[in-house]
């Protein structure tokens, strides 16, 4: 039972949904509205859970005095006190998302500056990466550099000015060798998909389902 | 392996290439460049489409990124938002995730402070409450009944921008995949009331824009793969025109749908943001160009660098030998 109602569940839903598709009809589209109205509400249940899990996880940890457990706290703490300043107390004791409250600035003053620095690190070790891998070794990595330089350098203005074929080679490395193998690729990744998303709608994939039954 | 000055070269520690790097972002501000950015194509289309719209059109505009690539999609979605406030364009503002939605505050904020040369003096929805009364809705009349009244738009100001009436802030929902599905049938099913709590329904925009079959044009801007959602369940499903703003890496992921006409056009990183912003300018529409035409020249500095440690790199390795020894090769194949 545990294995046989998700499993139709899966079979019915994941059938409506390719049948519905293909159907331009009011009945259709009722069908499918009532589907997207259902699965946020179903996320709701799963963001309930997967807070619990949390919580259960790095409680357990501080509790414990686990190695590393003030990264614990330093989850748990924000978890809960951003939705409480944010959701409910009022904008008098510094509540709501709107400037100035502690939510407002948590975001704009934490999470965005530390995003923010996260990302642009990534300049400077492309740089040392650029240093340290490109090197002309062999046929293939010649021409890889060499493509990895154009095209860089027809992204930027002060390529056009080193020469003016910079950015139309960049754009045709980009508008066509990049695009066939790309494609290539997307092609055999959706029907990847594809088969995998038959395989468990039909119940042949049953990994899902995490044991249950068993 | 004997030391010479090409081993010590190519064993550079990596702090100094660190320093160098935080060097050249940094001069830039001090000592702008201000290289000329030429507009391509897959920006021009995206510029030219906006073009053909007006206040009788809608677009969303989708901020579909977190503060991580803030600097990239930021300026794409701040410029195309100033060009269609600019034309009397109806925009509806989205939001894929909970930080994209603070992103989406920003942006909105950047666009209408007035502290900014060119702003949008925002009328709230309430404060335009007694012409929608009267049953002035439309667009150019409204603004002629707000200004008869004695309303003057300030010196360094663009334009006004009515709640309701030129931009609506749906802001997010959680699956947001679902929620562009859903938005194909009805706007205001998925968002009975924006982020002010303003209700949908009673907005003139949304009552002549019901669904996303009545909207001209989605942009959205985003560093994930995100993006694509709006081109499976809206482009892809009824026709909706999409266009992309997305981070420099992952411009090459995309190119591929504009050659097959399910994009009308691209953003690709900060350039692509110059070149929407260079194109505003050439235009008429704003005096200078904004912050990614600024952020340029870091670009410019930081590449050219690049470039040099690439080929400074190949030096040492060739001139000191290291291609015959196979010392470096060991254990890489």
């Amino acid at each position: 039972m545990k294995r046989a109602v998700p499993l139709m569940i899966v079979l019915v839903g994941g059938i409506l949904m390719i049948i519905q598709y293909f159907i331009p009809h009011q009945i259709s589209q009722d069908v499918k509205d009532n589907y997207t109205i259902w699965i946020p509400i179903i996320t709701a249940f799963a963001l309930v859970l997967g807070v619990g899990s949390l919580t259960r996880l790095h409680g357990h940890k501080v509790r414990n005095r686990a190695p590393n457990w003030p990264y614990s706290l330093a989850v748990l703490l924000p978890l809960y006190l951003v939705p409480i300043f944010g959701l409910l107390l009022p904008a008098s004791m510094a509540g709501g998302r709107d400037a100035p409250s502690v939510f407002h600035f948590a975001f704009m003053h934490i999470q965005v500056p530390i995003q923010s620095t996260m990302f642009s690190l990534l300049a400077f070790y492309i740089a040392s990466a650029a240093f340290r891998a490109f090197r002309a070794k062999s046929m293939l990595a010649t021409i890889l550099l060499l493509t990895a330089v154009v095209v860089m350098m027809g992204q930027v203005p002060i390529g056009e000015l080193l020469g003016s074929w910079f950015p139309r080679v960049g754009l045709w490395i980009i508008d066509f060798p990049n695009n066939a193998a790309k494609r290539a690729i997307g092609l055999g990744v959706g029907f990847g998909i594809l088969a995998t998303q038959l395989k468990i709608i039909f119940g042949v994939e049953r990994n899902w389902l995490g044991g249950a039954g068993d | 392996m004997k030391e010479n000055i090409w081993s010590r070269m190519l064993n550079l520690d990596r702090r100094w290439i660190f320093l160098l790097i935080g060097v050249v972002c940094t001069v830039p501000f001090f000592v702008p460049f201000g290289l000329p950015v030429l507009p391509t194509k897959n920006v021009i289309s995206i510029f030219d489409y906006v073009e053909t719209l007006g206040p009788e059109n809608a677009i969303f505009v989708s901020f579909d990124f977190d503060p991580g690539t803030d600097p990239e999609n930021m300026p794409m979605a701040v410029a195309i938002t100033r060009h269609a406030f600019a034309r009397n364009i109806p925009v509806f503002f989205t939001a894929n995730a909970p930080l994209a939605q603070g992103m989406l505050e920003a942006g909105f904020t950047y666009v209408t402070n007035p502290n900014i040369a060119g702003y949008f003096h925002i009328v709230s929805w309430q404060e335009w409450a007694p012409y929608r009364e009267q049953g002035i809705t439309r667009r150019d009349r409204l603004q002629a009944a707000w200004e008869a009244d004695g309303n003057v738009l300030p010196e360094n100001a663009s334009g006004w921008v009515f709640e309701g009436r030129d931009f609506a802030k749906l802001g997010y929902l959680p699956a947001f995949a679902l929620v562009i599905m859903g938005m194909t049938s009805s706007i205001e099913a998925q968002y009975p009331e924006d982020m002010n709590g303003n209700p949908l329904a009673q907005m003139p925009m949304l009552q002549e824009h019901k669904n996303l079959r009545d909207v001209d044009l989605a942009a959205t801007f985003s560093g994930s793969a995100a993006c694509m959602w709006w081109v499976l369940y809206a482009g892809d499903t009824i026709s909706l025109p999409i266009a992309f703003g997305v981070t420099a890496v992952s411009a090459t992921d995309y190119t591929m749908y504009i050659q097959s006409g399910q994009l009308v056009g691209q953003m690709g990183g900060l350039r692509g943001a110059a070149e929407y912003e260079v194109l505003l300018q050439e235009a008429g529409y704003f005096e200078h160009p904004d912050r990614a035409f600024i952020g340029m020249d870091v670009q410019n500095a930081a590449h050219l660098l690049i470039l040099f440690f690439i080929i400074l790199g190949n030096i040492a390795y060739f001139a000191g030998g290291f291609h015959k020894k196979g010392a470096l090769l060991k254990g890489r194949r």
